[in-house]
């Protein structure tokens, strides 16, 4: 008992520290996703603010762009209606159009002398430019200091297929690889004829480039121009220009690679790269602006975030920890007791349904055995009975020896009656008894008892005294319930006193039909009169009396698997009167 | 007046040169390309540019003879005026020497200037009735666009030739050479600044030759 209780206990312990661990898994992951769901946002929220930043500047550019495209287109419109450029132009006198152009383009550039701070830093002075004739071949200057300086090579690079349609951006490299590198943004602009609207010759302006401001965009962070393969971006070592230039190389091979993000290592420090194409659809070579972020305060801010989010994590675990100490000790204190009071419940059940199993068989078996000795008894009672007969039969006896066989003769009867008891006492003990209910004239039954009375002889001289309705009607089996009635009223007369009474009464009443039956017999002491229905009492009935103590019990057991109560009513000095109780019957239909 | 100058100015010649100086004279008629303008109303005409083309337009043509002739001294001084922001005439052949004059006729400035090779010149901004008018000689043979630098619209041709012997059609295309010397030469029509057609001819004294450009 107190081994399986501890039993029980250990199992709610381990209950409990199962739960735990399940408390314990649910925090762990909980605070995994939340670290990755947070590192992940974090990262993405900072190559997004990146993302935006560059495209701000790229917003920035375009702007200026814009602004200078603006000038320049308004500059050529009105060039165009210049009649001596016309002139130049149509009459073939090229020598004749820069000099001619000289007054109108004056103050697109940049006056090196005199220029603000403001006027540098505004975007809208050229640094050159130069005219492109009907074929797109670049017109030479006759004097290269009003137009701006340009080295063969570069001035070549000018040239177009064919005059354009539209104006196009294009990008030229100066210098490149030495210590003056740099990078003009040129613009192409056709010059279109206000009489034919056939474009007569282009206008080449070339523009320092906006520069991305590094202020805006915080500390470290540079930005270049990518043309030809060739990465103009001073402030980077050379290792780093090559890396990108790498990457740049491949990115662009790949489909859609533009416009994207990757990340580069720039000695050692990670950096995000952005690039787009500046000159979409241009004639003119393909350039990309190209920037480079550092990541490393996004990557502290991210180291940052991880710390914080691992402090919470670890709190939260503890919490956790305190939490599902608490919870489960709360939890698995009912469960436990619970645990061990079932487990109690049921060794209990099962002791008492091994003693039930173990009564009931024994029982059975009594039962089946006192079937069985029944059986076994009433063979050699008849066969005792035949002798008997057969000596009584025989007259050669003396009359002496007559009467002890006759008496003899009568104990095999009431031997017989015993066993017949006994037989029904142990079907009905093995519930095999069964009643088949029917309608029983009880009214008929006390007369033909009455008329049995009267034909035995009365040596008491008892006065019998009925109260009985006519036609009363009770519920059973008739055999069984004239064996109930017989016992009884045999009881009132054979232990009454010489001169006694006897007082039948029978009442229906709330579907029931009670019988009583009083005898002026001896008084059953007190003491005794628990004991009477119990099998092989005779209590302190004198030997003189026949029966064998089975009577009462018998017809208590039938009354009861009639649905009825057989009970002591009162005895005394004077009267002793039993009540027998059973449902009341319908009159049967004749 | 002027006509007249010119013709005596062509007797005189041929009373200097030989017998050759018959009086030849072709007719003929150049096919002008399709207008497509409305018809010109008091005869005016201006210069169009179609692909860097220069023509007039409506369209007429200048026909001439090519050849070695003899120098003349000093042709008569021509004019090319200007008029409602046009050139009158609009088209103008001339003589190799031939000094032409830029009258302004209008109420407004003109700066008549060209770039064309034949020819480089700039008047400056000049008012009506600038005296003396405004003039430039024509020494090289060529086409000279002329051109207004403060009327950008406004185009004007000089054609100097290297003959003395030339006309401009009429808008139907006919034209008349008179008093043109016998011997092998060249007649040249000249429709736009592009297209100068040429047909060899032998002119024989005292005949009249017809010649038809198509």
């Amino acid at each position: 008992m107190t081994s399986a209780r501890e039993e029980k206990k250990s199992d709610a312990a381990s209950f409990r520290a199962k739960l735990f661990v399940a408390m314990m898994l649910v925090v762990s992951g909980l605070t995994a996703a939340g670290l990755y769901l947070a590192e992940r946002n974090a990262a993405a929220v900072a190559a997004r603010d990146l993302q935006h930043d560059f495209q701000a500047e790229l917003a920035s550019l375009h702007s200026v762009e814009e602004l200078r495209y603006a000038a320049l287109a308004e500059r050529c419109r009105v060039l165009v209606e210049k009649p001596r450029i016309h002139a130049a132009l149509e009459d073939n006198a090229l020598d004749l159009l820069y000099p001619s152009a000289k007054d109108e383009l004056r103050d697109v550039m940049e006056d090196r002398a005199a220029s603000t701070e403001e006027e540098q830093t505004s975007g809208l002075h050229a640094r050159f430019y130069r005219f492109l004739d009907r074929t797109g071949a670049v017109l030479l200057p006759p004097n290269q200091n009003d137009v701006g300086f340009l080295r063969r090579e570069e001035q070549s690079q000018l040239a177009l297929k064919g005059l354009p349609e539209k104006s196009q951006i294009g990008y030229l490299l100066r210098m490149a690889g030495t210590e003056n590198e740099l990078i003009d943004e040129i613009i192409a602009l056709p010059i279109t004829s206000t009489e034919t609207n056939e474009v007569i010759a282009a206008l080449v302006v070339g523009f320092k480039p906006v520069e991305v401001a590094e202020k805006r965009a915080g500390g470290g962070m540079k930005s270049g121009i990518w043309l030809n393969g060739w990465l103009h971006l001073p402030a980077l070592p050379e290792s780093a220009r090559a890396a990108i230039d790498r990457d740049m190389t491949r990115a662009l091979a790949a489909p859609q690679g533009e416009g994207r993000s990757s990340r580069v290592e720039i000695e050692g420090a990670p950096h995000l790269l952005f690039y787009k194409q500046l000159n979409r659809g241009s004639v003119f070579p393909p350039a990309y602006e190209v920037c480079v972020y550092p990541l490393a305060p996004a990557l502290a801010q991210q180291r940052r975030l991880r710390w914080q989010i691992l402090g919470a994590g670890a709190a939260l675990l503890v919490a956790g920890f305190i939490a599902s100490h608490f919870i489960a000790a709360r939890l698995s204190g009912p469960v436990e007791q619970l645990a061990v009071d079932s487990a109690e419940n049921r060794a209990r059940r099962k002791r008492v349904e091994a003693a039930l199993a173990s009564t009931h068989a024994e029982l059975e078996r009594s039962a089946r055995f006192s079937a069985d000795a029944s059986h076994q008894l009433k063979t050699p009672v008849t066969v005792l009975r035949a002798g008997l007969e057969q000596l009584l039969r025989r007259e050669d006896f003396e009359p002496e020896v007559y009467d002890e066989l006759s008496a003899l003769h009568h104990q095999t009867y009431r031997l017989t009656g015993v066993i017949d008891e006994l037989l029904l006492l142990s079907r009905m003990d093995a519930g095999r008894l069964e009643i088949e209910f029917t309608q029983v004239n009880l009214t008929a039954l006390v007369e033909e008892w009455l008329e049995d009375l009267n034909a035995l002889p009365d040596p008491l001289d008892l006065g019998v005294r009925t109260d009985v309705p006519p036609a009363l009607y009770i519920a059973g089996e008739k055999c069984y319930t004239s064996l109930i009635l017989q016992n009884l009223l045999e009881n009132a007369r054979k232990y009454n006193q010489l001169g006694g009474r006897i007082h039948l009464r029978a009442r229906a009443e709330n579907g029931w039909v009670s019988l009583t039956v009083g005898n002026s017999g001896r008084p059953i002491a007190p003491e005794m009169q628990e004991h009477i229905f119990k099998r092989f009492f005779r209590g302190a009935m004198g030997e003189n009396v026949p029966g064998h103590g089975l009577g009462l019990n018998l017809a208590r057991e039938l009354t009861r698997l009639h649905g009825g109560e057989l009970r002591l009513v009162s005895s005394n000095e004077k009267w002793t009167e039993f009540e027998v109780r059973f449902r009341a019957a319908e009159q049967p239909v004749a | 007046m002027r006509v007249r100058s010119l013709f005596v100015s062509f007797s005189i010649l041929g009373a200097f040169s030989s017998i050759a100086l018959a009086q030849v004279v072709i007719e003929g008629r150049v096919e002008l390309p399709k207008s497509h303008s409305a018809p010109v109303v008091n005869k005016r005409y201006e210069i169009v540019t179609k692909g860097g083309v220069l023509a007039t337009s409506p369209p007429l043509a200048v026909v001439y003879l090519e050849g070695s002739f003899l120098k003349k001294a000093a042709p008569a001084t021509k004019q090319v005026a200007q008029k409602d922001l046009t050139f009158i005439p609009a088209l103008l052949p001339v003589r190799v020497g031939t000094r032409v004059e830029f009258p302004n006729d209008d109420d407004t400035y003109h700066n008549i200037f060209s770039y064309s090779p034949a020819k480089r010149f700039d008047l400056g901004r000049y008012r009506p009735d600038e005296k003396p008018i405004p003039s430039q000689v024509f020494d090289v043979a060529g086409l000279v666009t002329l051109r207004c630098d403060i009327h950008e619209h406004m185009r004007g041709l000089i054609l100097v030739l290297d003959t003395p012997h030339f006309v401009t059609t009429g808008d139907d295309g006919h034209f008349r050479l008179s008093g043109l010397p016998s011997g092998r030469y060249t007649l040249k029509a000249w429709i736009d600044s592009r297209t100068t057609r040429e047909r060899p001819v032998e002119l024989k004294s005292g005949s009249t030759l017809h010649v038809d450009f198509p």
